[in-house]
């Protein structure tokens, strides 16, 4: 038996959220994570629009659902000290296209098949998918990178038996389009042991 | 008398506001599952900004709105649920449509209501010009500032995206459908911030006392 994703909503209704309602995942709201065990959660997704001041002051719950094997999906630019191993981010002043095309750095079977090019521009228009790079762990498998190969935008790296899968831009699972939604793809890697490499 | 604003601790909230380009301009900065009356003592103009938990807003709905009803001034913004907490707010919800701008021939919906209204010395009226997410109907007695016509595709019969309303309370609301610190604090989409550009330092202005300055 699978256990269920967990995501934190956060008091409105937004397309993140109802991107996240054909996977097995239950919503719960985030102010009652202190409630929550979350060893009963496959994978904790957590929006760009989640408060991470507050994510910080549960970072021990965090870090020891990873340490025990959890996984987290986390989205946005990590302002505050929420997850363990990461670093600050960087903004990019006035950038440019080619400060913000995606480029593809490693296979990946959550995003097997979709073309980087799709991620860089939605009708046309680039950004939504991610505008910051951060620093990841040295240890780090890094996806995508932004504008240039050293400045990570995607990546997943370990925490004792977990991992966590960053994404420095709009919620990861709202990509991929009809046909290649990124919101079960992440849900089977995590189900099928997220075979990293 | 200072002026103060929420922040709901998500990472645009935290670049928008504790970032250098506004900092300064708060007096006070009350992160707002810790709002309390206590916390506004003084305070005389208090933002709440776009997409601050509804659940956190509604838990403090008294606190906001005896604020208000001191005779102060609120303003608040869009994806908040204002509907669900402050008085005469009735909100309908659009789909949002982000891309009305990629027909190089279309024009945005909005229209500017009061050109003679003192925020639009502030923010020009083509930096408020950027989706939106839903629409206000103004309770009796409010001045619809921004609005735009019904929905084409008929979900509504339009309505304001920004107004001020001096009558249900004492004090002064403004309320919005818009998002600017969402996007200003994503780094994304500069109209955005050029609204913050023109809103904040006006906002900083009116909450001082307004002695010599002769605005209302």
């Amino acid at each position: 038996m699978t256990k269920p994703g967990l995501a934190l909503s956060f008091g409105y209704d937004d397309g993140s959220l109802r991107a996240l309602a054909n996977v097995k995942a239950e919503l719960r709201d985030i102010y009652a994570l202190p409630d929550i065990d979350l060893n009963d959660f496959s994978v904790l997704f957590v929006s760009m629009h989640s408060d991470q001041r507050f994510l910080a002051a549960r970072a021990g719950q965090i870090e020891e659902y990873l340490v025990r094997g959890g996984v987290v999906v986390a989205n946005g630019h990590h302002a505050y000290p929420y997850l363990p191993r990461m670093a600050g981010f960087h903004t990019i002043d006035n950038y440019k296209l080619s400060d913000i095309t995606v480029l593809r750095l490693a296979a990946h079977p959550i995003w097997h098949g979709i073309d980087p090019h799709d991620l860089t521009f939605r009708r046309g228009v680039s950004g939504f998918y991610g505008r910051v790079w951060h620093d990841a762990p040295p240890d780090a498998l890094v996806i995508h990178a932004l504008g240039q190969p050293n400045l990570p935008l995607d990546f997943i790296y370990p925490v004792g038996r977990g991992h966590v899968l960053f994404h420095g831009g709009n919620d990861l699972w709202t990509f991929g389009g009809e046909d290649k939604q990124l919101a079960p793809r992440i849900m089977q890697w995590v189900t099928e042991g997220r075979n990293v490499q | 008398m200072s002026l103060a604003i929420l922040d709901g601790g998500t990472f645009y909230h935290h670049a928008a506001i504790h970032g250098r380009r506004y900092r300064a301009l708060f007096d006070k900065i009350i992160y707002a599952p810790e709002l309390t009356a206590d916390a506004l003592t003084d305070v005389t103009f208090l933002i709440v900004p776009d997409r601050i938990n509804p659940n956190v807003l509604r838990a403090n709905r008294d606190v906001l709105i005896q604020f208000a009803k001191a005779g102060h001034t609120l303003v608040v913004f869009g994806e908040n649920r204002a509907d669900t907490w402050l008085p005469g707010v009735t909100w309908a919800a659009r789909p949002t449509n982000f891309w009305w701008w990629l027909d190089k021939t279309a024009h945005p919906p909005h229209r500017l209501l009061a050109p003679d209204h003192e925020f639009f010395q502030a923010v020009p009226f083509e930096s408020t010009i950027w989706h939106f997410h839903g629409v206000l109907t103004p309770p009796p007695g409010a001045r619809a500032l921004i609005d735009v016509p019904a929905d084409p595709e008929g979900r509504d019969s339009g309505g304001a995206l920004l107004y001020e309303d001096r009558v249900t309370l004492p004090g002064r609301l403004l309320v919005s459908t818009l998002d600017p610190f969402y996007h200003h604090g994503s780094n994304f989409m500069p109209a955005t911030t050029k609204f913050l550009d023109g809103f904040l330092p006006w906002a900083k202005r009116k909450a001082a006392p307004q002695t010599d300055r002769g605005g209302r």
